[in-house]
């Protein structure tokens, strides 16, 4: 008798399994069609750093005094700045990182002293080679004005 | 002339290796079985080839800077070892942290374990044959990630914790978010129900099997759900309680023997408890500074060690910090629990079947990042 208990009570489980599954069925899609559909990222997604355009002067703030190069715990930073004469200050040229070494912990972020960086939406970053993942932000920042 | 074999002939035990690149193993796991015929009679797992050195990297780096490398240690409750850091530092500092930041960073750590154990759903469903409830649990795991990536910026190895607070506030939104997650989750619970507790052939697999008793579990260190799981109610979050968790309302789940169907049930009912910790923080979240005032800028705690137990998502996980009062910390070791929980696997394996063993391995919930670190 048992036996036959046995097997109609597990059966109806798995019945049950299936009502679950069928009605899904009939539930709108989850799924998105990545390439060709893609989801907002939120504002707050950290994507690589890049130099924030204030809109009072209609460009960055760096004036490559090298705190986010030394707080940075994985050393993708380098940079080089240069007097420039007429202003009497100091101006970033060069703002190399290595993205492919970064962990995104955003103390650089917030240890720059002039605010002027910030994290990119950007996230479609593969790439063929290792040394792409090398970005000169300056020049990443004039590109992004055009 | 042919060799003639003059040996009589005789049964062996048979050396089969699972893993190290064995789907079910997680990562990189290598157990080395010793069967006879489909019995086990010796299991002796082999770690080590995911070692990353987090804890010589420490010695190397400023306290800032080690920073984002323990939710790296497990990136599956990466938040909960974030928070754990932040917080043993702060108590070798002597830090008082502003009330918000404690309950913000409580909110985040459930919500974190809450998508720690829908992953271990799933993907122990999926090691016993079980392919739907992999992706329902992934559907509601991404709310979570969603949610989390709105404040921290990350979806899997977060950095959002400070020394002495958290990098950013939350908004309405967030905890708008939260609550109707919550809601969404707890109107899940009958399909999962349905779909896996009940199923017959769910039921015979893991009902007595793999049982980690009480003894076997005290002995190996075992923490966590499968401690919890053969019926002692040992959680750091009662036992020695951390930020705000002595203030909030929240129940132990406890199984009775210890075998798979516990562990399962423990964790199933332990989501249902994080959801009423999240509740009641969103409920009594104060206002005010999210980042204590006077953190230096440079962190160099005074001589002297911590050690700081906290409740990770498979159980007791500690920082003990040596300090010899410069920027950099002298030591730094990681009590990981998956490390204690895997060894309980040399005891509870002999005498089972192959087949068994990945549903044993599936329901220890073991993540060898962790264990390797």
């Amino acid at each position: 008798m048992g036996y036959f208990k046995d097997i109609l009570v597990g059966g109806w489980s798995l019945v049950k399994g299936l009502e679950v599954t069928i009605k899904r069925l009939y539930r709108p899609v989850v799924t998105l069609q990545y390439p060709r559909h893609k989801i907002e990222m939120s504002p707050s997604y950290r994507g690589h750093i890049e130099l924030k355009r204030f809109p009072d002067t209609g460009s960055h703030y760096c004036v490559a005094c090298g705190t986010c190069m030394r707080v940075c715990p994985s050393g993708v930073i380098k940079l080089q700045g240069e007097k420039d004469k007429a202003l009497d200050v100091k101006r970033v040229v060069h703002y190399y990182i290595d993205f492919s070494h970064c962990s995104l912990c955003g103390l650089c972020v917030e240890s720059c002293p002039m605010q002027t960086l910030e994290f990119s939406t950007e996230y479609e970053l593969a790439d063929e080679s290792r040394w792409d993942g090398v970005i000169d932000l300056v020049k990443y920042f004039e590109e992004s004005a055009r | 002339m042919a060799m003639i074999n003059s040996e009589p002939e005789v049964t062996r035990e048979y050396f089969l290796n699972l893993g190290p690149q064995h789907p079910s193993t997680h990562g990189v796991l290598r157990v080395l079985l010793k069967l006879d015929g489909e019995y086990i009679v010796e299991a002796d797992p082999i770690i080590g080839y995911g070692h990353r050195g987090h804890e010589k990297m420490a010695e190397n780096r400023t306290y800032k800077q080690f920073m984002p490398n323990p939710s790296r240690v497990d990136y599956l409750s990466g938040f909960i070892y974030n928070h754990g850091y932040v917080l043993a530092v702060e108590k070798l500092m002597g830090l008082e942290v502003p009330e918000r930041a404690k309950y913000i960073r409580v909110i985040c750590s459930e919500l974190n374990r809450i998508s720690s154990h829908l992953l271990w759903f799933g993907t122990f469903l999926m090691d016993l044959g079980a392919f739907t409830p992999f992706l329902y649990c992934f559907d509601d795991r991404e709310v979570i990630l969603d949610l989390l990536d709105s404040i921290t910026g990350s979806r899997l190895t977060y950095c959002y914790c400070r020394i002495g607070g958290v990098a950013k506030d939350i908004d309405d939104q967030f905890i708008e978010g939260t609550l109707s997650f919550i809601k969404r989750l707890r109107s899940r619970w009958t399909d999962y129900h349905n779909l896996v507790t009940k199923n017959v052939i769910f039921i015979h697999r893991v009902k007595n099997i793999g049982l980690i008793t009480k003894d076997i579990a005290l002995k190996y260190g075992v923490t966590g759900p499968n401690l919890r799981g053969c019926g002692v109610p040992y959680d750091i979050r009662k036992a020695e309680p951390y930020e705000i968790y002595d203030e909030l309302d929240f129940e132990i789940p406890v199984g009775e023997k210890g075998d798979i169907w516990d562990r399962y049930m423990v964790r199933l009912n332990e989501m249902e408890q994080s959801c009423r910790i999240i509740e009641q923080a969103i409920k009594k979240l104060p206002r005010g500074p999210i980042k204590a005032s006077g953190v230096p800028v440079k962190i160099a705690p005074p001589k002297g060690e911590v050690y700081f137990p906290f409740e990770s998502a498979r159980g007791e996980a500690a920082f003990y910090i040596v300090s010899d009062g410069t920027e950099y910390p002298y030591r730094i070791r990681i009590r990981v629990p998956s490390f204690s929980n895997l060894q309980a696997l040399i005891e509870v394996l002999p005498g089972t079947l192959v087949a068994d063993t990945i549903a044993i391995l599936g329901s220890i919930d073991i993540v060898v990042p962790e264990i390797d670190r």
